[in-house]
């Protein structure tokens, strides 16, 4: 019996500092507090969209917060974003990890005054402004079939490595790269279309049975990432590096070897550092008012200008990594 | 004579631990909102039980486990079950949410029945079912969802209860202060609760005292099999979404939050107070360090280390209670043994 006091006065303690105390809002320096959440907070990949952010953020004179979930549990993504609420953000940038979940919390956060926008993987399209598109289906494909032109000066077959043949993303790419190919290089000739599973010991083993099967092959276009080292190592082991271009869309830190080696070509992908930056040019603006829906056109600063498509802003076309500049980044 | 003595210096520790336990959590809200922003604004206040009351849930139920001298591992996998099977009752067979949340409450029951029935009946160790039943449970989540299907689109109504208020405090906070009642009732008012300090004690001699051990120690189990499925409706309705992954390493912030309170992971003794102490000290120091951000501390604009510090201090904070409690024991047990010498000469 003599034990409820403890648990009373705790309980009281703190509810009555709770009541007691308001939400002073906002912050102290008038400064414009900007909360961006990655999918997950020690991943590479977001690391360096953290490195363009803090860039923007300090070319804006604002503050800004970078917090995200360090495991699996999945009503982290919520949590913070319900404790940015409390502390008062003006706006909040989010990859969102689980599309549902994550949007009750940023329809509260709207509820509260605070601007969303979504950068990466969007969330549902009522509990966001606006979202910064990475790279549209259109963009990534026509990209492909153009970089691949360019290395086989435009002639010969190529092939193509997939995810699975029935994965909706990669299918779309394929068909903005068949679409791209019929329209601009009638000279080129896409012999076949394998899949590899997601797995890069199965992407090589395709690679070096198409080497075999095709003996006039110039091309080998690899559209998911652990297809682009595997059909790389084909290419290597065949003894084929150089007369077989090797490209594809995936992480230059996971290609730099085959990339330096003169194996492959180009490796494709969007400037993750710059996806980092517009995320937050654009959060600032929204906070601000200063990009509304039905815009066409956004100015980030040093980045210049970005189309705005519906609600969507479009990173632009994709980066091709090359031997020259692959050095210069580290995701 | 010495036996009581001795009875009333473990009742003061437990009650010294207490003590520190609340001055520690003074501390860390002293800290907070000194340092934090917004610490003690209501809508925080709110938040840090918000985010923690499945914790709280699967603390208070397992203390009664833990003082049976057991252990639950497989509550946090029981969460993810149960999430997963309303969100299926509720989406697939078009189920009110209010009927899905008693099946599922009633599947954790189950769930905790067999862990009951393997370690009473089997005579299984605690760790070994648990750890077995910790896999089984995630597994079949997983299988059922495929590992990447979730349910979403739950009615408003349902969603209140994770997301609404009631008297200005969260709904799930209510839901909480009932077990809490409930729970202090059944461990501290009941010869049930009695029982498991004697089994946990000393099992055997419990059972020589004519105590029913096997039911006993089973019961604890149902309560945190069916626990653990009305914290995982509260987390479906906090979240707006069922899926497999819910409720992953729950049942080690749970545990922690029970040994940091008080009670002896060997059974036999603790408190659900002692409980509640130690879920609101690891519930606050969570969320306050989420609230500094590393400028604040360094003075310049680096990434935010306090999701990471969370871990670090969590974990001390456990190991520094518990050998501050040791050190605490051995000191009250060498003033008692000295009392004693002391008295006896006067006596005889």
């Amino acid at each position: 019996m003599k034990r409820i006091p403890w648990i009373l006065t705790c309980a009281a303690a703190l509810l009555i500092t709770g009541c007691n105390s308001k939400s002073t809002g906002g912050n102290a320096n008038g400064k414009l507090t900007i909360g961006l959440l990655p999918k997950s907070k020690g991943n590479q990949y977001f690391v360096t969209c953290e490195k363009g952010a803090r860039l923007a953020a300090a070319d804006l004179g604002a503050e800004l917060l970078f917090d995200g979930p360090t495991n699996t549990d999945p009503a982290k993504q919520n949590e913070i974003v319900e404790n940015w609420i409390s502390l008062g953000v003006d706006v909040i940038a989010a990859a969102c990890e689980n599309k549902d979940g994550i949007s009750t919390a940023l329809k509260k956060a709207q509820d509260a005054g605070i601007k969303v926008v979504t950068y990466d993987a969007d969330a549902q399209t009522d509990a966001r402004s606006f979202f910064v598109n990475q790279a549209t289906a259109q963009g990534i494909g026509e990209q492909l079939m153009d970089t691949a032109a360019e290395l086989t000066g435009g002639e010969g077959e190529f092939a193509i490595i997939t995810a699975t043949l029935t994965a909706a993303n990669t299918n779309e790419w394929i068909k903005y790269i068949q679409e791209r190919q019929a329209a601009k290089y009638p000279n080129m000739k896409l012999v076949e279309i394998k899949p590899s599973d997601d797995q890069k010991d199965k992407a090589q083993q395709e690679t070096t049975n198409l080497i075999s099967a095709y003996p006039n092959l110039k091309a080998v276009i690899a559209v998911c990432s652990p297809a682009v080292p595997g059909a790389a190592e084909a290419v290597k082991q065949a003894g084929k590096a150089g007369t077989i271009k090797v490209l594809g869309l995936g992480l230059p830190s996971e290609n730099k070897a085959y990339v330096k080696e003169g194996v492959t070509q180009a490796v494709i992908l969007w400037k993750v550092e710059d996806l980092g930056y517009l995320t937050v040019q654009v959060a600032a603006a929204a906070a601000q008012g200063k990009i509304q829906a039905g815009a066409t056109e956004f100015d980030a600063g040093k980045l210049g200008k970005f189309e705005i498509k519906g609600d969507n802003v479009l990173l632009g076309k994709p980066f091709v990594f090359t031997k020259e500049n692959i050095d210069q980044f580290d995701f | 004579m010495t036996q009581q003595t001795n009875k009333l210096k473990l009742s003061a520790i437990l009650a010294r631990h207490e003590t520190v336990l609340l001055l520690v959590i003074l501390l860390e809200i002293f800290i907070f909102q000194s340092s934090g922003r917004n610490f003690l604004a209501s809508s925080n206040v709110s938040n840090i039980f918000r985010h923690s009351v499945e914790i709280g849930l699967l603390a208070l139920v397992m203390t009664p486990v833990i003082l049976t001298g057991g252990i639950d591992l497989s509550v946090g996998s029981m969460m993810g079950l149960c999430a997963v099977v309303f969100g299926i009752l509720v989406k697939q067979y078009e189920m009110s949410p209010w009927l899905a949340a008693m099946l599922a409450i009633s599947l954790g029951a189950l769930g905790g029945m067999g862990n009951a029935f393997l370690i009473t009946k089997m005579n299984l160790p605690p760790l070994i079912v648990t750890l077995g039943t910790f896999s089984l449970f995630r597994g079949l989540a997983e299988a059922l969802t495929k590992g990447s299907e979730a349910y979403s689109g739950f009615p408003a109504g349902f969603l209140t209860i994770g997301n609404g208020n009631f008297l200005g405090l969260p709904v799930q906070l209510w839901i909480f202060f009932a077990v809490a009642i409930l729970m202090w009732l059944l461990v501290h008012q009941t010869t049930w609760g009695r029982s498991l300090r004697a089994i946990g004690y000393a099992s055997e001699g419990a059972r020589y005292a004519g105590i029913s051990v096997r039911f006993n120690t089973g019961m604890a189990y149902v309560i945190a099999g069916a626990i653990a499925g009305l914290a995982a409706v509260i987390l479906v309705a906090r979240l707006g979404e069922a899926r497999a992954n819910v409720g992953i390493g729950y049942e080690l912030l749970a545990i922690t939050a029970v040994v940091l309170g008080g009670t002896s992971i060997f059974g036999g003794a603790g408190s659900i107070s002692g409980t509640l102490l130690g879920y609101i000290a690891v519930a606050i120091l969570n969320n306050g360090l989420s609230r500094i951000t590393a400028h604040q501390i360094f003075d310049q604009p680096i990434a935010s280390v306090s999701r990471e510090l969370s871990g670090i201090l969590t974990g001390l904070l456990l190991l520094v209670a518990l050998a501050a409690g040791v050190i605490l024991k051995s000191l009250a047990l060498r003033r008692a043994r000295r009392q004693s010498l002391n008295v006896k000469p006067t006596t005889t």
